[in-house]
């Protein structure tokens, strides 16, 4: 059986604290119980939680979606954001998780990352260090989703050909932005050219697409 | 008594009660009293109690705060969950119990401290874990906390089957290129018999979109020439579903056009040539051939599907499709079949004492899954591995020769490698004759004329994870 390794990369520095985390939790839980009712996300899709703050940490390994149990995600009331660190730890991660294809072995469907972060990293060195390590997994899309700030947003853009911007980090815009998580790893798992990225579905009215 | 002595004084002065040295000899006294020690007794006795009462309190609220994570459970899925009580560090436990489990189709065995059974229901519930620890009085309450339990439903009733023209009309089908969800053929192919089910996936029958797979066949009269082509239109793409079938109506319009039999006779003639007596040159006239003439109609195709792009204004790549075809000719010695592929589709050829198979094309498949190279792309016509594109194989005969997409392929070969094994093909015809889960068999027998009907139920296998299209054509 082939899997759809998903990699949610999250924020849980100091500008988290207060409804920020609430509403990331909140919408983390939706995003799971819409996979977790939907029969082709069951057979196929994994998914792995590394939350950044000072430190960057493997939450949750990658794990199949019905054995998937969300813990609590709590953040710090003030710190750093070391967005470089928990790329660095995604890209040593996926490299070990990550089941290539050969003549004998079915391969995995193109991992997807997605990233979410309610502002610019503190460790700027290491995060651009880090992206050509991230692109060398050969992710089938990279998306990156800055949370309510709108500053710094071409480190973002050298990441990933996908930046989003949320005009606040709300409840309903975090949710909106997961529900469209949801839609782009349903994308994840068809057929495709070789070298092809996966298509993205449009947007929801509350998620603005960075030019 | 130096002890009680000393109590004594911190009691004192907590108190603010000072001894004068006069009165030494009478503290002396009163601490060594009798009374005054079964007081002191009785006092550290209680204390003691309030220490342990306390202590007792603090565990049994360690153990309601501490999360118990036991794993999901799926409906109609077995279920079997050790409680270890030991590695939560939970030993002091001495007994108990959990509410709530029957309804879900779960029992607690607390001996074994197991929850067990198949579940029945799906939702995200919580039970009542009860416990005693040890000490605890054997009939006092039990205490309780409460444990998340996640049940998936199962999959398979998760599945909806959406018709792709539920409630539409004529005209919405031909603006949508609509085609059949399920299609079925069987008809005599020359001396042999052609049989063909293309289904639908799952994935596509959840959200009432279109199939992508699509399939032609032909058999010209006045050549002998037969071909079979088959098109797995790209997931990713939007209109993948024409592409698949301009590419394989392309195919068809191409040989119509071309294999007539001014062109196929000088073919003919150094195929019986080659046949007695080969050669080198007969063996590179064969090859040139099929490279001409198969090239030809691979780019043909390619050229209708842009020709179509281009006149509704979209992108190639929303045609994307990968194509295979064969072209089968019965000959005095025997037959001869020519192939051309891109993409991830199998060709393969059984012998006719079914001890060999061959491949005849190679897959183009990548580390990732669903990586894959399509007819739609022009790239494939200049790469240097075109020309290894095309096959030739001749044969006295053959029992079957099959085409496949990766809908099939996935599930039932699961790897590249297989392909090339006869025991995997003996397995994969095992399978269609009645060796599967579901009991249907697909008969070969020429007589048997339900064989397209009995196709299409055996490819309604279930197989997680693999919920492609599915388009299967044998010739036998």
């Amino acid at each position: 059986m082939r899997r759809l390794p998903v990699y949610l990369l999250l924020d849980t520095s100091g500008g988290m604290f207060g409804e920020p985390i609430q509403a990331l939790n909140n919408a983390l839980s939706g995003l799971i119980s819409t996979l977790r009712t939907d029969p082709m996300a069951l057979d196929t899709v994994w998914v792995s939680i590394i939350t950044f703050n000072r430190i960057a940490e493997e939450l949750i390994p990658l794990t199949e979606i019905g054995s998937f149990q969300l813990p609590e995600i709590t953040c710090p009331q003030s710190g750093p954001r070391h967005t470089g660190r928990a790329l660095q730890l995604l890209y040593d991660n996926a490299t070990r998780d990550i089941i290539k294809g050969n003549e004998n072995q079915k391969g995995d469907w193109k991992p997807l990352l997605f990233l979410f972060t309610k502002g610019a990293p503190n460790d700027k060195v290491d995060f651009v260090n880090a992206i050509p390590l991230i692109k060398s997994i050969n992710f089938g899309a990279i998306v990156s989703c800055a949370a309510g700030y709108l500053k710094d947003e071409d480190l973002l853009k050298q990441l990933s050909e996908n930046v989003v911007h949320l005009d606040s980090a709300d409840t309903h815009t975090i949710k909106q932005f997961f529900k469209w998580v949801s839609d782009t790893i349903e994308q994840g798992n068809k057929s495709q050219g070789t070298g092809e990225s996966v298509p993205l579905p449009p947007p929801p009215a509350e998620i603005t697409l960075v030019i | 008594m130096q002890h009680n002595s000393k109590y004594i004084k911190n009691l004192f002065n907590n108190k603010g009660v000072e001894i004068s040295s006069k009165r030494v000899d009478l503290f002396e006294r009163f601490v060594s009293d009798n009374s005054t020690i079964g007081i002191i007794e009785k006092i550290r006795s209680l204390q003691t109690n309030i220490m342990e009462n306390w202590q007792h309190k603090n565990r049994v609220q360690d153990i309601i705060e501490k999360q118990i994570i036991i794993p999901n459970a799926t409906v109609n899925k077995e279920y079997k969950a050790f409680l270890d009580f030991e590695k939560l560090g939970l030993n002091d436990i001495s007994y108990s119990a959990i509410e709530g489990l029957e309804e879900l189709g779960l029992v607690y065995d607390n001996e074994k401290e197991i929850v067990v059974g198949v579940p029945k229901v799906s939702g995200d519930f919580k039970v009542n874990f009860k416990f005693r620890i040890k000490d605890d009085l054997d009939d006092s309450l039990l205490h309780e906390k409460k444990i998340t339990l996640v049940i998936n439903a199962d999959p398979k009733s998760l599945w909806k089957n959406i018709q792709s023209d539920f409630e539409k009309t004529e005209d919405w089908k031909i603006e949508n290129y609509w085609k059949k969800d399920d299609e079925i053929s069987f008809e005599k192919l020359g001396e042999k018999n052609i049989v063909i089910s293309s289904k639908r996936g799952r994935s596509h029958a959840n959200v009432g979109s279109f199939r992508d797979d699509d399939f032609a066949y032909k058999f010209f009269d006045h050549t002998g020439w037969s071909v079979v082509c088959v098109a797995d239109g790209a997931g990713s793409a939007k209109l993948a579903r024409k592409g698949s079938t301009i590419a394989c109506n392309a195919i068809i319009e191409f040989f119509t056009l071309n294999f007539t039999k001014e062109a196929l006779e000088v073919f003919d003639n150094v195929i019986k040539e080659h046949q007695t007596n080969k050669t080198a040159e007969t063996s590179k006239q064969i090859s040139h051939f099929v490279y001409d003439n198969l090239s030809k109609a691979a780019l043909f195709a390619h050229k209708k599907i842009e020709e179509f792009a281009t006149q509704i204004n979209v992108s190639i790549k929303d045609l994307h499709t990968t194509l295979i075809f064969t072209l089968i000719k019965k000959y005095d010695f025997g037959y001869a079949i020519l192939s051309f592929g891109v993409g991830d589709c199998p060709i393969g050829v059984i012998n006719k004492d079914f001890t060999e198979i061959k491949l005849m094309n190679w897959l183009d498949v990548g580390e990732f899954g669903g990586g894959t190279r399509f007819i739609t792309m022009p790239e494939i016509f200049n790469s240097e591995k075109f020309p290894t594109r095309f096959g030739i194989s001749l044969y006295d005969d053959f029992s079957y020769l099959v085409l496949m997409t990766d809908g099939i392929y996935d599930p039932k070969f699961i790897v590249e490698a297989n392909l090339e094994k006869i025991e995997c093909w003996k397995d994969f015809f095992e399978d269609l004759q009645g060796k599967n889960n579901e009991n249907v068999n697909v008969n070969f027998e020429k007589r048997n004329i339900e064989v397209a009907e009995n196709l299409s139920k055996w490819m309604d296998f279930w197989s997680p994870g693999n919920h492609d299209d599915r388009t299967l054509a044998i010739i036998y």
